[in-house]
C-alpha cells in the first residue's frame, strides 16, 4: 500500500499537459510507448433477486447481497500497439439479512496484453490475451458470500472497433472464450450434474463472453452505453431452494454507460449496469467509480 | 519517469504464461477408483451369525438348486460362457463398477440419493413452508427431505437389510455348496477374481434386490434410477462370468424376502409421526419449567418449524428406551451464566478472527445441504475402511450395520436431546456462521454424537486405526464451534454421549457369533 501512495504523489506531482487515455482490456484504447496510467477504483454490486436456474427469486435468509471491490489496475504502454493491464482487486461481501458470515480479501491477480495488430482510417483489429490466478487461499464454495471461484483462468479475445476520427463516435465489439481450471475445495465430496463426486476437485464451466459498445471519445473525455453478455458453455443448475456452487452455469446479459474525464494527469472514470436477465446468478445493479493517475515515461 | 519495457514485458509474460500452463485444458475429475479383490477371509462360518430382523436365516426360504451336472445347468453355463466371451467397452465398465463389491456400491447408490434429496423445502408465497408429499415424491418439495435424521435411519434399514440377507445367503450356500461355474468348468471366462465362495444364491442378487427394496421405499421418486441400476447389477455378474442365471433368481427371491421382512419394521418405527410439530408447546414448557427463559427459535425467514421435533421418539436398534434416558447428558450451561458467556465470547473471536485452517475444518465436515449428511461421511469412511482392509460382502455388511445402526441410535438419542432441552442457538446471541444455520435447537451437537458413536463402531472394528477415527471425531465435533453454530458444551457432551452409543453396537458385535 506505500508503494501505490508513492505512486500516487509521484503522479500529483507530475502533472504534465499530456493527453490522458485510461484504458480497459475491452476497448481500443491505447497508452502511447513508456506512459503508464494507474486506476484506482471502487465498486457495488447489489441484489435482491436471482435466478435459481430459472426460476427469478428472491431470498429473505439474504436479504440484499452486497459485494464491494476496490482494484488497483495499472496499464502500461510497451509500445504505442501493445498495451499491458493488469488489475489485482480486494473483495468484501455481506448480506443485509440472514446469519451468513461475510467474506473478504484479495481476490485474482489479472494481466491482459492488448495488440493493435491492425489499423486503417479508424478501423482497428485488435487481439488481447488474459490470464488470471487467485492471490488470496479464499473459500471458494461458500456462495454466495464467497469473494470468487480460486479457478485459474485465460481467455482469448477479438476486438474489433472504429472510431470516426473527426467526432470521435465510435463503436467496438468483442468476443471472447475463458478457459477455467479445474478448482479444489475444503470437502471431499460434493454433489453437482445430479450425481455425487467423491472428490476435492470440481470443474468450473469455461465460458465466453461479448459486448457492444456505442460511444465518443475525445481529447479529454469518453462516454459510452453498452450491452454485455456472459455465459458458462456448460454447468448445472442451482438446485431447488439450494446454494449457488462453482459447477452452475451462470449466464447473465447486462446493459449500461461507462464514462471518463480527463483534462490532464488526473482523472476520473465510473460506470453503472444492470443486469437484465440470468441463469443462477444475481439480477444485480453496479456501479464503479474511479480515479486516474498517468505517468509518463520520458 | 524511467520504465524498463523489458522487465514488465517479462512480467506480464510470466502471469499470462502461468496462468496458461495451469490453466489446464483437461477437465476430467479423477476420483478415487475401487476396485475387486478376492477377500481375506470368505467368512464361511457367517451364516449363524445373529441377525436384527430375522429369527433364523430359515425365515426366508431357497429352493434347491439343480445339480451342476443336470442338463438345465449345462445349458445355463453354454449360455454364460457365450455372455462372458467378449465383452463391449460399456459392459466392462459395469463389471469393474459392480466388481469393487456389492455393499460398497449399494451405500455408495445410497448416499447419492440422501444428496440429491438433501434440500429443506422453499417458503411457499403464504410465508408457509410445503411438507414433502411421499405419495408425490417429484413434485417441490420433494420427498423426502433427507436431512441428516432421515437419512441415518435409510442407511440403517439398508445395512441391516443387507446385513441379515448376507447372512441367511451364507446359510443357504453352505447348505447347498454350488462351485463357481468357473470351477465347474474352466472354460468359463472370468472378468473378476473367483473365490472359494459357493454362488448359489448370488450374493450380488441379494444385496442388489434387497437394496432396491429399501431405497424405493426411502426415496420413491427414483423407481427407475434404481430399476436400471438393479438390471445392470444382475447382468454384470453374467457378463463378468461369475453366476448363472439361477444363481440370480434365486439371490434375488432372498434379497426381496428380507426386504419385505425389514421394510415391515420400518413402516412401524414411529418415523411417520416424526415430524409432529403438535409436541413442541409441551416440550418448551418442560424446557421453561426446567428453568430455560430463552428457548430456541428459528432463525429463518419466514420462521421455519424445527426439523423432526418427534424423532427423538423413532424405535432404536441397540438399546431401549430407558438406556436412551440414562444416556442423555445432563443441561446444557444456562443463558447468562459464567459458563455460558465464556463459550459465547469463544464463537465471538472465531468470528472475528476466524483462521482459514479452522474455515477448512468447518467445510470439510459442513455434510449440509445437498451432501450426504455426517451420517453418510461416516458410511463412507466405514465402507472404505472395510474395503480396504478386503472384507467379505457380509463382513462388510455386518460393519456397515454395526455403524448405520449406532448412528440412527445417535440420532434418535440427540434428536431427543435437543428437544428435551430446547437450547437457543449461537446466532440468537448475533454470531454469525461460516457453514449455514440447521433449523433446530443447539444441545447436543448432531455431528458430535454422529461421529462419537461411529468412531466407537470403527476402532471396534479396526482397532489399529483406532486413533485415526477418534481424531476424526473430535475434529467433526469441534468443527462446529468453527462453523460458529454450536457452543462448545454442546460439542463436548454430544461427542461422550456419542461415544457411549457406540459402546452398544460394539457389545452386540461382540455378542453376535461372528468371533470379531
Amino acid at each position: 500500500m506505500k508503494r501505490i501512495a508513492c505512486l500516487i504523489l509521484v503522479a500529483l506531482l507530475s502533472l504534465l499537459s499530456a493527453p490522458l487515455r485510461a484504458q480497459m482490456p475491452h476497448d481500443a484504447i491505447y497508452m502511447p510507448r513508456k506512459t503508464v496510467c494507474i486506476a484506482g477504483m471502487y465498486g457495488e454490486s447489489t441484489w435482491t433477486d436471482y435466478w435459481e436456474g430459472t426460476l427469478k427469486r428472491e431470498n429473505l435468509n439474504i436479504g440484499r447481497h452486497t459485494t464491494r471491490t476496490a482494484a488497483i489496475m495499472p496499464a502500461i504502454g510497451i509500445s504505442n500497439r501493445v498495451n499491458l493491464i493488469l488489475n489485482l482487486p480486494y473483495v468484501w461481501t455481506s448480506t443485509s439479512a440472514g446469519n451468513l458470515m461475510g467474506q473478504k480479501g484479495f481476490q485474482d491477480l489479472s494481466a491482459w496484453l492488448k495488440l493493435k495488430a491492425f489499423d486503417y482510417k479508424g478501423l482497428s483489429v485488435n487481439p488481447i490475451v488474459g490470464g488470471s490466478i487467485p492471490v488470496g487461499n479464499y473459500v471458494p464454495d461458500f456462495l454466495p458470500m464467497s469473494i470468487g471461484l480460486q479457478a485459474r483462468t485465460v481467455t482469448g479475445r477479438l476486438l474489433l472497433n472504429y472510431t470516426h476520427p473527426h467526432t470521435g463516435l465510435y463503436v467496438t465489439t468483442h468476443g471472447s472464450y475463458i478457459w477455467r481450471s479445474t478448482i479444489r475445495i475444503d470437502r471431499d465430496a460434493y454433489q453437482a450434474d445430479n450425481r455425487v463426486y467423491n472428490t476435492d476437485e470440481v470443474s468450473v464451466p469455461n465460458a465466453y463472453d461479448a459486448a457492444v459498445r456505442l460511444g465518443v471519445v475525445r481529447r479529454a473525455w469518453q462516454t459510452e452505453v453498452f450491452a454485455e453478455r456472459f455465459a458458462c458453455v456448460n454447468g448445472d443448475n442451482i438446485r431447488r431452494n439450494d446454494m449457488p456452487f462453482p459447477t452452475n452455469n451462470m449466464q447473465m446479459t447486462q446493459v449500461g454507460w461507462y464514462g471518463k474525464i480527463q483534462p490532464r494527469n488526473i482523472g476520473l472514470n465510473a460506470r453503472v449496469a444492470y443486469v437484465t436477465d440470468g441463469l443462477n446468478a444475481g439480477q444485480s445493479t453496479s456501479y464503479m467509480l474511479g480515479l486516474l493517475f498517468q505517468l509518463n515515461g520520458k | 519517469m524511467k520504465f524498463n519495457t523489458r522487465t514488465i514485458l517479462i512480467a506480464a509474460l510470466s502471469v499470462l504464461g502461468l496462468s496458461a500452463v495451469l490453466t489446464s485444458c483437461d477437465k476430467t475429475i479423477e476420483e478415487p477408483q475401487r476396485v475387486a479383490y478376492s477377500p481375506a477371509d470368505v467368512d464361511a462360518k457367517a451364516g449363524s451369525w445373529k441377525t436384527y430382523i430375522l429369527t433364523a436365516p430359515t425365515d426366508v426360504t431357497v429352493a434347491a438348486p439343480a445339480s451342476t451336472s443336470s442338463a438345465a445347468y449345462l445349458a445355463e453355463l453354454n449360455d454364460l460362457k457365450t455372455k462372458s466371451a467378449s465383452l463391449t467397452r460399456e459392459q466392462q465398465e459395469a463389471v469393474v463398477y459392480w466388481g469393487a463389491g456389492a455393499v460398497y456400491r449399494w451405500n455408495e447408490i445410497a448416499r447419492e440419493l440422501a444428496a440429491r434429496y438433501n434440500v429443506p423445502p422453499a417458503s411457499n408465497a403464504d410465508g408457509k413452508y410445503p411438507v414433502p408429499d411421499a405419495a408425490n415424491p417429484l413434485a417441490d418439495p420433494k420427498f423426502p427431505f433427507a436431512n441428516p435424521p432421515y437419512t441415518a435411519r435409510a442407511l440403517a434399514y439398508l445395512s441391516v437389510a443387507q446385513y441379515d440377507a448376507l447372512v441367511a445367503t451364507w446359510h443357504y450356500k453352505y447348505a447347498f455348496k454350488r462351485a463357481a461355474p468357473s470351477k465347474t468348468d474352466a472354460s468359463v471366462r472370468v472378468a473378476l477374481p473367483v473365490s472359494a465362495l459357493p454362488t448359489y444364491p448370488s450374493e450380488d442378487a441379494v444385496v442388489a434386490t434387497a437394496s432396491y427394496t429399501i431405497l424405493k421405499a426411502m426415496f420413491p421418486g427414483e423407481g427407475p434410477f434404481l430399476d436400471a441400476k438393479l438390471a445392470e447389477h444382475r447382468e454384470s455378474r453374467l457378463w463378468a462370468g461369475m453366476n448363472v442365471p439361477s444363481d440370480l433368481a434365486a439371490g434375488a427371491d432372498l434379497g426381496s424376502q428380507v426386504g419385505a421382512k425389514v421394510m415391515a419394521r420400518a413402516r412401524t418405527d414411529g418415523m411417520s409421526a416424526s415430524n409432529n410439530q403438535t409436541v413442541t408447546a409441551a416440550m418448551i414448557e418442560a424446557a421453561k419449567a426446567r428453568g430455560l427463559a430463552d428457548i430456541w427459535v428459528s432463525q429463518e425467514s419466514p420462521a421455519r418449524p424445527p426439523m423432526l421435533p418427534n424423532y427423538g421418539a423413532v424405535s432404536l436398534w441397540n438399546f431401549d428406551r430407558a438406556t436412551l434416558v440414562k444416556l442423555r447428558p445432563g443441561p446444557a450451561p444456562l443463558p447468562g451464566s459464567d459458563q455460558f458467556k465464556k463459550e459465547l465470547a469463544e464463537l465471538q473471536a472465531i468470528q472475528k478472527n476466524q483462521t482459514r485452517e479452522q474455515a477448512r475444518i468447518a467445510n470439510f465436515w459442513a455434510d449440509g445441504a445437498g451432501s450426504y449428511t455426517p451420517p453418510g461421511h461416516w458410511a463412507r469412511t466405514a465402507a472404505d475402511a472395510a474395503h480396504e482392509a478386503r472384507f467379505s460382502e457380509v463382513r462388510m455388511a455386518r460393519t456397515l450395520a454395526l455403524v448405520s445402526t449406532a448412528l440412527q441410535d445417535a440420532g434418535v438419542c440427540c434428536w431427543e436431546t435437543k428437544f428435551y432441552y430446547y437450547t437457543p442457538r449461537p446466532q440468537q446471541f448475533g454470531v454469525k456462521t461460516s457453514v449455514g444455520l440447521p433449523n433446530f435447537p443447539s444441545y447436543t451437537s448432531g455431528h458430535s454424537t454422529f461421529s462419537g458413536a461411529a468412531a466407537a463402531v470403527l476402532s471396534y472394528v479396526f482397532p489399529e486405526r483406532t486413533n485415526e477415527f477418534m481424531a476424526k471425531a473430535q475434529e467433526a465435533s469441534v468443527s462446529r464451534i468453527y462453523g460458529m453454530i454450536h457452543f462448545r458444551s454442546d460439542c463436548e457432551s454430544g461427542l461422550v454421549c456419542g461415544k457411549n452409543i457406540g459402546a452398544y453396537a460394539v457389545s452386540r458385535g461382540k455378542a453376535d457369533g461372528s468371533g470379531l
